[in-house]
């Protein structure tokens, strides 16, 4: 903004960047309809998750019609609207909305109806947080988006209050959540030390010239704090424990929105490096995470009995992919960001519905059985056909079987990452023997529920009809984005990612130590 | 007529929807009725190909049948079917066994629809790997085709299935993974190819103008001095684990014996008669032509897998005390001459790979179903535990005399043909023009690989004639008296697979007036006189 400007027209323009953040406001406003209906009608389940939905669909239109986005940052750099936010936050929404149609079909008959306002708000609450991280551009707002994002999540992942894997999921969450945000906003104040900016563009364009220790230190600080959302190695242990521990659409709803949200921020972040040149360093370091990130993730699932903890593992490897494509953003050179952005929002694209399907799957199943094992799925294509095939569908998208929605992701993945010579091979050769790894551990269900003999005569089970269509609808989904792809191209098209114009490099702090004046980062190592 | 091909896939398809949603018993029909019709297809076609008048001109050098249509717009992918010599012999052959494992899946009375459904799957994935051009939608189909077979050894399997079913898996997905790979290496570099409007998947040159990975602006890259020759030594060994693990080669065959063992009749005759020729086709289509450079610089490796595999396979077959497994470790072994006959680079050695791989697709079928005959009454396979069969059984004994024979490469029988001209065109090798080709030092490795692989085939007849020894001959045992006689079903799988192994041994012109144009052109682009 133009601070030069008539009255008017700074007006004018400030009105312009509110209805920006459309989608953010009307969520916010959903927060507050969902608290505020039960005065009308106390003890519903419906109305506040109807109020929620009604929120959702209207922030969905504003996600919308912001589809095209500003040409620059608004609120003095703060906020980005670009095609690539906007997208995200569309498919953000719809799959909120997905989840409040999961909790509905799934959630457990015994909880009280007065839990169902603070549920719909704490999930309307975290996708506001999320749907700014998708958008922050400065480090202050990456820094409050995420905490806006975590808070509500923290309370989700304990809302069974009475279970103890639930309480200590919950606990486990906090508890790392707390202490990387404290070691991200530490790296965050001494890259501002380094850079004097909190802009992301600022600060990448000061890195670009001078990378010194300091600026080092202090990315690494930030990228923990973002590493800790991305569930990557060595900051996942939470992940499991909360997968288990929460209930199973709050897991969903981690699972895909949370890891989401910072990916678009991981490649925002790592965008704004790779507009201002080249930091090989920096894409190597996300690249190596990204791929460490997999193989630990894709190895230890395979010890995994239960099934929530299967999939919170193989989350954490597709998490991995995902950083690693992100990993090349910062790379500059031939790589092409729009076609990352693009490759990465397709594979989201794909990656909600696997995911959702086979958790209401496991959900189903558990409402009849009780039983998150997977040893408890013996036979399973005997007692219940549909379901079975279903879930082989879905583990199959998610190991990458062609044919499946699952198996485009992968490859639009991977010839997202051309251009950056033996990096590239390298990032591809990873994420296809990650792949391999991964196909150990999504037969061993498939093992049990089509080969296996039911040696404890467990009963048949018929799901529920409204959960049945929900998972129907996904495997028809990823059948159909196998077959043919070409329906879920808008998310790839929709890549354009705002840059940050930095029209002067910030003044670099100085310190005057002994009557000379020197850049502040020079003095500390 | 392209619908032809089209309806050649989907026919299968549409069979196994069916059969899904149908009874037991009608399931059964189903399948016969689909598979009896994609044969006719297969027939129609085969007619079509030599009366049009693209044979007439240029033999069966150029596509035919050929549609492409756009498919994945972004990456350039393309549904781009059709036949030519490669691919219209195993066409037939998979379309015509495909009826005769149906007759001898007759038997199954587990799940049969989901039987007759997979089976059916599987079949259409065959055929969608013989008929695409685009490697995409090969790769697509090759990957389809794997989880069918891995249900049907997991679920109708021995005791041992699912180690079985699982080790096929993973294997020929480690196989899958190296593909993909160089896939994506393709894709990163053919787009930089003279000409190319974007990357290139195209596979043959369809006469349609569009570039393919054959084509000399593509293949300039891959020479020997062109940017990508290291990528293309890579993508050579990347390509050739993947082609080996399915054909199966020493070291990646280990997964063979596993499978045919727990496996049913039906499924070890399809898997042994139409899969393992994937990987011989994909060698013959992707491997040599796209990489010819890297390949002739590694042929003595690729030559010396071949040979390991005749010999070791062969004496791996002796030492078996259980009747299947020395089946399959057969297979092994005649699938070496295949490797060889393809890494030898000379015109009769590719004839003769590619007559071993349908001979081999009709003995070795039949070699299953006579076990599995023999299985279904003795419900043991254990060789030293059989003796007299013959005197009991005589026309089982003639036709199995028959179809081991074939199998042993007995003159006059369609397993003759195949080693004779692999060994000719190993030999072959060493005319002086083509021993420049393949580099200094040729001429021993050629006579070495040639008298060991020669040797061969004595250990073949060894293990043959041993274990129709012990099977076949001695005194009758009176245990027998339990066995069911031969019904009409099983025989006339036996005389349609032993006429056929009659009719290949002595007209080869049915395969080699298909192929001869073909593997022309490609000799021509592997730079073979």
């Amino acid at each position: 903004m133009d601070f030069s400007l008539a009255d008017e027209k700074r007006w004018e323009a400030f009105w312009y960047a509110v209805t920006l953040t459309a989608p953010e406001l009307l969520l916010v406003l959903g927060m507050c309809a969902v608290i505020i209906v039960p005065f009308f009608k106390r003890r519903s389940h419906k109305l506040p998750a109807a109020t929620a939905v009604i929120a959702l669909v209207v922030a969905l239109l504003g996600a919308w019609s912001t589809l095209k986005g500003s040409s620059e940052p608004i609120f003095h750099g703060m906020l980005a609207i670009d095609p690539f936010s906007q997208m995200f936050k569309m498919l953000l929404i719809v799959f909120t909305i997905m989840i409040i149609g999961q909790w509905f079909v799934v959630r457990d008959p015994k909880s009280s109806k007065l839990d169902t306002p603070d549920f719909m708000c704490l999930l309307l609450g975290a996708t506001f947080g999320m749907s700014i991280m998708a958008s922050a551009n400065n480090l202050l707002m990456i820094f409050l988006a995420m905490e806006s994002a975590s808070f509500p999540s923290f309370a989700l992942a304990g809302f069974r209050k009475l279970t103890k894997k639930g309480t200590e999921g919950a606990l486990k969450y906090v508890i790392f959540g707390a202490a990387s945000s404290a070691v991200m906003i530490y790296g965050m104040s001494l890259v501002y030390g380094a850079t004097g900016s909190l802009n992301l563009g600022e600060v990448a364009a000061a890195a670009s010239t001078n990378m010194s220790p300091l600026l080092c230190v202090g990315l690494l600080g930030m990228f923990a704090g973002l590493a800790f959302k991305l569930s990557a190695v060595p900051l996942h242990f939470w992940c499991p424990d909360v997968f288990e521990g929460a209930p199973i659409e709050v897991t969903t709803y981690l699972s895909v929105a949370s890891k989401g949200a910072a990916i678009v921020l991981l490649v925002r972040v790592a965008g704004a490096f790779g507009f201002e040149g080249s930091f090989p360093g920096i894409a190597a370091g996300i690249g190596i995470l990204g791929g460490i990130t997999a193989t630990w993730g894709n190895l230890c699932a395979y010890h995994q009995t239960n099934i929530k903890r299967l999939l919170a593992y193989s989350s954490i490897g597709h998490a991995g992919y995902m950083i690693m494509a992100a990993s090349l953003m910062a790379a500059g050179g031939d790589v092409s960001t729009e076609k990352i952005a693009g490759g990465i929002m397709f594979y989201l694209f794909i990656y909600m519905f696997m995911n959702l399907g086979a958790f209401t799957i496991a959900a189903l199943i558990a409402q009849r059985t009780g039983s998150e094992d997977i040893r408890d799925y013996a036979d399973l294509k005997t007692r219940s056909t549909s379901l079975a095939v279903f879930m082989l569908i879905c583990l199959m998208s998610l190991f990458g079987m062609p044919g499946l929605g699952g198996f485009i992701a992968k490859i639009y993945l991977a010839i997202s990452m051309d251009g950056a010579g033996l990096g590239s091979i390298m990032l591809v050769s990873v994420l296809f023997f990650n792949t391999l790894l991964s196909l150990f551990y999504y037969m061993r269900p498939v093992v049990i529920m089509f080969l296996r003999k039911d040696d404890q005569d467990r009963p048949a089970i018929v799901p529920e009809k409204p959960g049945w269509m929900m998972v129907c609808g996904c495997v028809i989904v990823l059948g159909i984005t196998g077959v043919l792809p070409g329906v879920g191209e808008f998310t790839r098209e929709h890549n354009t990612i705002v840059r940050t114009e930095v029209k002067q490099a910030a003044p670099v702090p100085t310190v005057t130590i002994d009557g000379k004046t020197e850049p502040l980062a020079q003095q500390i190592p | 007529m392209h619908f032809l091909i089209l309806s050649l896939i989907f026919v299968p398809l549409l069979g196994g929807v069916a059969c899904l949603f149908s009874t037991r018993q009608r399931a059964k029909h189903i399948a016969l009725g689909t598979t009896i019709l994609s044969m006719l297809i297969s027939f129609v076609v085969a007619f079509a190909y030599y009366s049009s008048s693209a044979y007439a001109e240029h033999g069966a050098e150029v596509v035919q049948f050929f549609m492409a249509s756009s498919w994945i717009d972004s990456i350039n992918v393309e549904f781009r079917i059709g036949v030519d010599g490669l691919s219209l012999p195993l066409v037939l052959l998979t379309t015509v066994l495909s009826v005769l494992v149906v007759l001898a899946s007759w038997n199954i009375d587990k799940a049969t629809n989901a039987f007759m459904a997979l089976y059916l799957f599987l079949l259409t994935g065959m055929v969608g790997v013989f008929v695409s051009l685009d490697l995409f939608l090969f790769y697509v189909f090759f990957e389809i085709s794997l989880l069918p077979m891995y249900f049907l050894i997991g679920i109708w399997g021995g005791p041992r299935k699912e180690y079985a079913a699982i080790k096929f898996f993973i294997y020929t997905l480690v196989g899958s993974i190296c593909l993909l790979i160089v896939m994506l290496g393709l894709y990163f570099y053919s787009s930089e190819a003279a000409g190319a409007a974007g990357n290139v998947w195209t596979m043959v040159d369809c006469g349609d103008g569009k570039l393919s990975l054959q084509s000399p602006k593509v293949q300039a890259l891959f020479s020997t001095d062109g940017p990508h020759f290291v990528f293309a030594q890579w993508a050579f060994w990347l390509t050739l684990i993947a082609f080996l693990v399915k054909l199966p080669g020493v070291p990646f065959h280990t997964w063979l014996p596993d499978a045919h063992v727990e496996a049913p009749t039906p499924i070890s005759m399809v898997l042994a008669g139409v899969l393992l020729k994937m990987g011989g086709y994909a060698m013959m289509r992707v491997t040599w032509p796209i990489f010819p450079e890297a390949a002739k610089m590694f042929w003595v490796c690729a030559a010396t897998l071949g040979v390991i595999a005749i010999i070791y396979g062969a004496l791996c077959a002796m030492a078996q005390t259980d009747w299947k497994k020395l089946v399959a470790y057969s297979s092994v072994s005649h699938m070496g001459y295949v490797t060889l006959g393809i890494a030898v680079m000379t015109k009769t050695g590719w004839d003769g790979a590619y007559y071993q791989m349908i001979g081999h697709g009709i003995t070795s079928a039949m070699m299953f179903f006579m076990v599995g005959v023999v299985y279904e009454r003795a419900h043991h396979r254990e060789i030293n535990r059989f003796g007299g069969l013959w005197l009991r059984w005589p026309e089982f004994g003639g036709w199995s005399l028959l179809c081991f024979f074939a199998g042993m490469g007995l003159p006059g029988l369609c397993g003759f043909i195949g080693e004779i001209m692999v060994l000719l065109g190993t030999f072959g090798a060493a005319d002086a023009e083509h021993l420049k080709m393949l580099g200094s030092g040729s001429l021993t490795a050629v006579y070495t690989l040639g008298i060991l692989a020669a040797s061969g085939v004595i250990l073949t007849a060894a293990y043959i004639l041993w274990m129709f020894q012990r099977i076949y001959m001695g005194p009758d045992k009176p245990e027998y008296d339990d066995y069911q006689p031969i019904n009409d079903r099983e025989r006339v799988i036996m005389v349609v697979l032993g006429l056929g192994a009659v009719l290949f041994g002595l007209v080869p012109w049915l395969v080699f007036s298909m192929t001869t144009p073909t593997f022309d052109r490609i000799m021509a682009l592997l730079g073979v006189a």
